[in-house]
């Protein structure tokens, strides 16, 4: 079975494991550093204590957003 | 020199600084140095999912500076809302630099947009700096609403055409009751003294540094033309003569009374 | 000095010495050199700083006065343009239960009292209108049993039509009932506070409600959040000090202008003059320079302040005045309730020392080379109350 996701604003397809079923999961799979990131599920902030309590979905959309150099 | 005083923080640098558009993260960060500032701006973008280990926040110390993060690419009051709650989500700060910019062309600030999200965001707890063209009645509408202070452009951003907005501006300082920040346009170190001379508050750079064939010594030279410009404010400018334009008497009636 | 919950503007003048102590301000201003004079003339004129002012109205400055008018003038001309606002004042009641040394309404003193009702009010506004007035200031002692906000409020719309303009100059009130004015339609109070020093203030206004300081203190803030459009404010020349005083009045004007910054600060000038029951020999009085010198400050401080002469002052002087710096002029003003028909013969409160005519007044203004103006403001395409 396989899951559509939104990430980025870009379509994914997903396959859901035990290992992969959490945000927490997802950040580790994209190697992105979890300090350094906050996301959006669906349009709701998810803190980053709750990414490994966060259960992925088929059909959510995911926003992971970091600071940057800005003015 | 007098320590500027923001909502419930105290700056003994009037200078601060914008992290955007240097060539790496390690000249941002000898700049910032340079800079002998206090706080930093900063942006939020999406993760490259593509190059995910690029991260520049590991270069600012924020031991040493503290960390303003801004809305930049909000093009309405919701937009920089959600931003902004965002932003704090991210490094539990709640202070915010409020840019609703919805113009790419010359990233000139909406008032509307932002009067919207600054009663939004100022309800919501967030310290709110919200970047404005120098319209003094929008800034009285912004400390209105709880504004911790104002920062009017001096010209447009990246611009570095210097104080083109200063007659504006020095309305507002007669009329603040926050501090007043000059951000946006300022491209020489003597523009930034100027602002200081008029009885600016502080000053945000980030073009004219980051974008200089040395930004280290640019950084450098900014931090000094503030302190002047400041020290000189402080110590009383000595008046330009203005001539005037005598008529017939008015008081003679006076003089036998 | 009072309690531990100082509002913002009482802080303000206790710590800047302006309401109490306030010999340091006599010292600072007698070390006023011409060099400081000439320092502060030769910036551009319109802005504020207490160190400004009082240069400005230093003895030293006294030699600077032709210099001051010269800058004065053309500033006005440049901010209110060649125009001079009129107005007239309607006294509805002399009854009054303070007891100010200085007043002719005092209710010590022996006179005829009058209260108009609705109507007589409406009858004498007929005759100001009929001159050609559209700019109103109703006036009262401070008689709440009779001059209630009921009374104002309905005066208040019976005269909307036939005025663009209503101000009232009363004794201080709630919020709320200047709220219930403002929504009436009168949109500007003034209010002098007479002196800023506490002791004199208590020296002066020995009992009834006026002796409360704080009260008339806070009025402007009052009425300014109220919505109230103009806000006026004056001291009484001759209480004390008059350098002084006008210190403490810039530092109560410049807090309204910014927190009030939607409406509109002026200054008057009520100087002490002769009046039935008040004594003429008075210590602090005020001469015709001291009280140029006074307006001119104010106006090389504060730019777009209204600058208003009443008919208090004599001809000749009001004449000068024009071509000075005042924006707001009355004329053929009757200080005494019912004093327009002519049906009361009654108290005034001042001597009126300058008679003229509206019409004389306008042609004197038109003289100098201004506009008198009857009516620049009319209310009503605009909303009345506040936006909750």
């Amino acid at each position: 079975m396989s899951w559509t996701l939104k990430i980025n604003g870009m379509l994914q397809s997903f396959e859901p494991s035990p290992e992969l079923s959490t945000l927490g999961d997802l950040l580790e799979h994209l190697q992105i550093e979890q300090t350094a990131v906050v996301a959006e599920v669906d349009g709701q902030i998810v803190l980053r204590q709750d990414f490994d309590k966060t259960p992925l979905r088929d059909g959510q959309s995911i926003e992971l957003i970091r600071f940057v150099g800005g003015g | 020199m007098s320590a500027l005083v923001i909502a419930d923080r105290q700056f003994q640098s009037r200078l601060f600084v914008g992290t955007g558009k240097f060539a790496s993260a390690s000249v941002m960060a000898e700049a910032l140095r340079a800079a002998g500032t206090e706080m930093v701006t900063v942006a939020l973008r999406r993760v490259d999912i593509r190059n995910p280990a690029d991260d520049m926040l590991a270069a600012i110390d924020r031991s040493r500076y503290q960390l303003l993060p801004n809305t930049s690419g909000a093009r309405d009051a919701a937009e920089a809302v959600r931003l902004a709650r965002l932003a704090r989500a991210a490094s539990g700060i709640h202070w915010i630099k409020l840019e609703v910019t919805p113009d790419p062309y010359y990233l000139l600030p909406d008032g509307t947009e932002t009067l919207m999200a600054a009663e939004t965001l100022v309800r919501e707890g967030f310290t709110v700096l919200p970047y404005i063209h120098a319209d003094p009645v929008l800034a009285k509408r912004l400390q209105e609403v709880g504004c911790a202070a104002v920062m009017p452009l001096a010209s447009p951003i990246g611009s570095n055409q210097g104080l083109r907005t200063r007659d504006c501006i020095s309305i507002i300082l007669e009329q603040a009751s926050v501090p007043v920040v000059v951000d946006a346009g300022l491209g020489a170190p003597s523009h930034a003294a100027e602002a200081m001379e008029m009885g600016v508050d502080a000053v945000l750079v980030n073009t004219a540094i980051a974008t200089a064939s040395d930004p280290v010594r640019m950084a450098a030279a900014f931090r000094q033309a503030v302190e002047a410009g400041r020290s000189a404010y402080e110590a009383g400018l000595p008046p330009r003569s203005t001539a005037a334009q005598a008529s017939s008497p008015l008081t003679g009636f006076l003089r036998d009374v | 000095m009072i309690g531990m919950n100082m509002t913002q503007l009482q802080t303000i003048l206790a710590q800047k010495n302006l309401d109490n102590n306030r010999q340091v301000w006599s010292d600072r201003m007698v070390q006023v050199g011409p060099e400081d004079v000439r320092r502060q003339l030769s910036i551009p004129p319109g802005k504020y700083s207490l160190q400004r002012l009082l240069i400005l109205l230093s003895p030293a400055a006294e030699d600077f006065l032709e210099e001051m008018a010269q800058q004065a003038s053309q500033l006005t001309i440049q901010r209110f343009g060649r125009t001079i606002q009129m107005y007239a004042p309607l006294y509805v009641s002399n009854v009054c239960i303070n007891s100010c040394l200085y007043c002719g309404y005092n209710r010590h003193t022996i006179f005829k009292r009058t209260r108009l009702s609705i109507e007589e009010a409406l009858a004498d506004a007929e005759v100001i209108a009929a001159e050609g007035f559209r700019h109103l200031l109703l006036v009262s002692g401070e008689d709440r049993r009779f001059v209630t906000t009921a009374y104002l409020a309905e005066l208040a719309e019976r005269l909307r039509p036939q005025f663009s303009s209503l101000s009232a100059e009363i004794f201080p009130m709630t919020q709320e009932e200047y709220q219930t004015l403002f929504e009436a339609g009168i949109d500007g109070v003034t209010l002098y506070q007479e002196t800023y020093d506490r002791q004199a203030y208590a020296h002066y206004h020995p009992a009834g409600p006026k002796s409360n300081y704080d009260w008339r203190l806070e009025a402007p803030d009052r009425f300014g959040s109220a919505g109230m459009r103009r806000i006026g404010l004056g001291v009484l020349l001759g209480l004390t000090d008059w350098r002084l005083e006008t210190l403490a009045l810039a530092e109560h004007a410049a807090y309204l202008m910014k927190r009030y910054w939607r409406s509109q600060v002026s200054f008057s000038f009520p100087r002490l003059r002769p009046a039935q029951g008040v004594p003429s020999d008075w210590p602090f009085l005020v001469s015709d320079r001291n009280l140029v010198q006074m307006m001119l400050a104010l106006r090389l401080c504060f730019a777009d302040a209204g600058i208003v002469m009443s008919t208090r002052e004599r001809p000749s002087l009001r004449d000068h005045l024009v071509d000075l710096c005042i924006t707001s002029i009355s004329a053929g003003s009757k200080t005494n309730p019912g004093g327009y028909t002519g049906h009361h013969h009654t108290g005034e409160q001042f001597e009126v020392a300058d008679s003229r005519s509206p019409d004389e007044i306008a042609q004197l203004i038109r003289s100098k080379g201004k506009d008198p103006v009857w009516k620049d403001w009319d209310a009503a395409f605009v909303k009345t109350a506040v936006d909750s």
